[in-house]
Formats: C-alpha cells, sequence, structure tokens
C-alpha cells in the first residue's frame, strides 16, 4: 500500500481504474485532471473529506490496490494491508485540518485574499466563455478581428498571468512547500498557459487561423480545468493552513500588488471583457 | 417552543454535571497555564487605539464572557494577538467602541481583526460592530468571527 500511497494519483488510476471511479465517489475529480502528480497519500487531506469518508475511501482504495474484491464504504484499510512498519492508511480522526464527522462537502468560504483571487477568475472565466464564438467566427485578414484576439492576448498575458498568477507564484505559493505535487502542478500549468499564449500571439502574426484556434482552445481548457482546481481544492486546502496572521498578512501584500499594477488594471480589463461581450453578442444577433 | 422565555443570553445554565466527564478527559493535574496577555488595559474602553502593541497587530476582540466558556482562551486565541474585550449588550457608549475600532483599523493599521463570541443572539451585536467598522474604515483589514457554545466548543469559525 504504501508504495501506492506515495505514487502519482494518475499513475495509481492508470493502474487501477476503480480506484478514480472510488475517489469520484467522494468528488475527489483526480480522473479529470490533466496533470495528475499529486501523490495519493496527499489526495485526500488536500480535498478535505471527513474523518469517516477519508477512512471508507482508503478502505476501499486498499482493496482494490491489494485485489481483495468487494469493498463496503464502511470498511477501514486493514492493518495486515500495512507493510511493515508503515501505519495504516486509515482515516486520522486526530490529523489536523481534517473535516468533522459526516461533516457534507459545502461552497468553501475563502479567507479574504483568497477570496480575491476567486473574485479574479471571475473575469478570466468570461473571457474563457467567449473563446469558442470568438473563434467562429474570427476573420484573419480583417485588422479589428486580429485586434480582438491580440486583445484577448494580452488579457490572458497582463491580467490573468502578470497580475493574477503573479500573485501567486511571487507570493502566495512563497507560504507553502513548492515543492509539493499540487503546487507543481499549478506552475506546471502556468507555464503551458504562457505557451500558449505566446502561440496564439505568433499565429496572429502569421495570420494562421487553425493555430489561433488551436492555442486559445487549448488555453481555455487548461484554464478552464485551473480555476477550478484552485476554486474547489488548492485554496480551501491553504486556507486551511493559513495562520490568521498570514491571512493578514498575504491580504496586505495582493493590495500592494493592485496599487503597483496600476490603480486601473482590473478596470482596464474589465472594460476589455465587456468590450469582447458586446462584439460577441452583436456577431450572434447577426446570425440570428 | 422552549420552556424558557426570557433573554437566552441571561438564561440560568447549571453545567455542573459536565464536571465528572472533564476530569476524565483531562486526568492529571497540569500545573499553572502561562498568561498569554502581553498588554493592560483590556477593556475597549480603557485601551488606546494607538498603543504600540496595537500597531500592525492581529487583534483579538472579545466579548467577556468568552474568557470564561473556553478553557484554552490564552492558549487557542489569544497567545500572539493584542485583545480588547467588550459586551455588546451591557457596556454603554458602543458608537464609542464604533470609532474605536475604526482607529485601530485606520491608525493601529491592525492585520487581522477576530471576533471572538458566545452563541447567544446579544453577542451578535459585537460583530455586527467590527463588521461597521471595517466598511466604514479607509483601510481594510480581514475580519474573522469565531462563535463559541456555552462550554467553549466552536459553533462556527469564518472569515466575513
Amino acid at each position: 500500500m504504501t508504495t501506492y500511497l506515495n505514487s502519482p494519483v494518475k499513475e495509481v488510476i492508470d493502474h487501477f481504474p476503480e480506484v478514480g471511479e472510488i475517489l469520484a465517489d467522494y468528488q475527489v475529480g483526480c480522473v479529470t485532471c490533466g496533470v495528475g502528480t499529486c501523490l495519493l497519500k496527499d489526495i485526500i487531506e488536500i480535498h478535505h473529506l471527513s474523518a469517516e469518508d477519508e477512512q471508507a475511501a482508503m478502505g476501499r482504495i486498499a482493496k482494490v490496490v491489494s485485489g481483495d474484491g468487494v469493498t463496503t464504504a464502511t470498511e477501514r484499510v486493514a492493518p495486515e494491508l500495512a507493510e511493515p512498519g508503515e501505519a495504516t492508511a486509515s482515516a486520522s480522526a486526530d490529523r489536523p485540518g481534517a473535516a468533522p464527522a459526516g461533516r457534507v462537502k459545502a461552497a468553501p468560504r475563502y479567507s479574504p485574499p483568497m477570496q480575491q483571487l476567486v473574485d479574479e477568475h471571475l473575469l478570466i472565466k468570461r473571457w474563457l466563455a467567449l473563446i469558442p464564438e470568438v473563434l467562429e467566427s474570427i476573420d484573419v485578414q480583417a485588422a479589428e478581428d486580429r485586434q480582438l484576439i491580440l486583445d484577448g492576448v494580452d488579457f490572458i498575458r497582463s491580467y490573468a498571468d502578470r497580475f493574477h498568477h503573479a500573485k501567486e507564484e511571487d507570493i502566495l505559493f512563497k507560504y507553502f512547500d513548492e515543492t509539493q505535487a499540487i503546487i507543481q502542478a499549478m506552475l506546471t500549468d502556468h507555464d503551458k498557459a504562457r505557451a500558449h499564449a505566446r502561440g496564439a500571439a505568433d499565429a496572429v502574426e502569421s495570420r494562421d487561423k487553425d493555430a489561433i484556434a488551436e492555442h486559445l482552445s487549448a488555453y481555455r481548457a487548461l484554464l478552464g480545468e485551473h480555476i477550478k482546481k484552485e476554486d474547489e481544492i488548492l485554496y480551501p486546502w491553504m486556507d486551511r493552513d493559513l495562520t490568521t496572521s498570514q491571512v493578514g498578512e498575504l491580504f496586505r501584500r495582493f493590495a500592494e500588488v493592485d496599487k503597483t499594477s496600476g490603480i486601473d488594471v482590473g478596470d482596464k480589463y474589465s472594460r476589455f471583457v465587456t468590450r469582447a461581450e458586446e462584439i460577441v453578442g452583436k456577431r450572434r444577433e447577426r446570425i440570428q | 417552543m422552549s420552556e424558557f422565555q426570557g433573554c437566552p443570553g441571561s438564561r440560568m445554565m447549571d453545567l455542573r454535571h459536565n464536571d465528572e466527564a472533564r476530569e476524565d478527559v483531562t486526568g492529571a493535574p497540569v500545573g499553572a497555564v502561562a498568561s498569554e496577555l502581553r498588554q493592560w488595559p483590556i477593556q475597549l474602553h480603557l485601551v488606546s487605539p494607538q498603543a504600540p502593541y496595537f500597531q500592525g497587530a492581529d487583534v483579538l476582540l472579545a466579548a467577556d464572557c468568552t474568557a470564561y466558556a473556553v478553557g484554552g482562551f490564552h492558549k487557542d486565541y489569544l497567545k500572539g494577538k493584542s485583545l480588547a474585550i467588550a459586551c455588546p449588550k451591557l457596556d454603554e457608549g458602543q458608537d464609542i467602541y464604533l470609532e474605536k475600532l475604526k482607529t485601530l483599523i485606520d491608525e493601529g493599521r491592525i492585520n487581522t481583526l477576530t471576533v471572538l463570541t458566545m452563541q447567544v443572539p446579544c453577542c451578535r451585536g459585537l460583530v455586527n460592530l467590527a463588521t461597521r467598522a471595517v466598511s466604514d474604515s479607509g483601510r481594510k483589514v480581514p475580519l474573522k468571527s469565531v462563535v463559541v457554545d456555552l462550554q467553549g466548543e466552536v459553533l462556527s469559525e469564518e472569515w466575513l
């Protein structure tokens, strides 16, 4: 069992697809994660399952990886499954941060700095939602259309990356062990997003409609999943670890970034997204 | 409907029946518990928002009764924080409290404000006061509310 607990969850699911189904039963959506480098042992803590659910999930997983057949939701990890000297992988009600028994997973309530990051995601998601329709109607020979894409790339680079991701990479992640798989996965996403922004900008330059579509569609899929992971898993997990004092410190440091980035960075890019929505809306009306 | 018709905050509660269970849990005597208090005065009317121990501090605004209800008050809530205590029901001069909290936020440039209150409805007034102080201040500051029951168990802990 120890071997699997210390393996990336994607590898475990590849070997034992049933593990993915078990995790999905507890709203742990690792099956759809494009990275999957988080270690199985970290997954349960990161998703903040109740002690009861943690115990049941680990019991079922242990049964699967040991080839022990059908499982029930109430079984503990059998001590005999543990390797010599290994603590059983059952739920620890004593584990700091374990959700109370029987707790139903509710929408997380974030600390103020985390809420700020979640709010920034909302603007990014508005642009992501527009991408399919923008790509559908784009004419790369028209300067106006090329400019819309370039403005979108500028939004990705300046708002989503330099403004938002920089708060994470330069400030937030520094409060944690950055070698942890979940943070490494987020950094990998950021790098991939940057590559797609570069690719889209180059494609506009060469007026290559297919390449524009390829990069922006990939960016949309990547960021959509990335934001979901951060909102639902990463930020709540981080919030549970941060001290009150650290929350205050983060809040102040984010405010400094807002100030030094220019007072209108939010307004400027909010205006861009609103304008893009209007353009797409008009095109939609023309089609109908 | 409950038999008791009066104010829940004044309702008499006999908690002596819990003594035996508590001894079982805690076991042997643990000796003296160190105080985490690092300032004086502590009553909100008496504290000076300009005091050095409030500058950039994590501030605990505790309803008077919480210190008696929460067994680990010093260790769990007071440690590392500067303190102000008040009773939103019995204290006079709530408008002075509001101004004082605003000054703590704006001039004391506090880092965070945690409001620790009892579950009784009247305690909600202290949370409302802190919420108003944060919203009326020029600076924004993270505000957390922790509500405990009569035995000091945490009923809710959330950022507002």
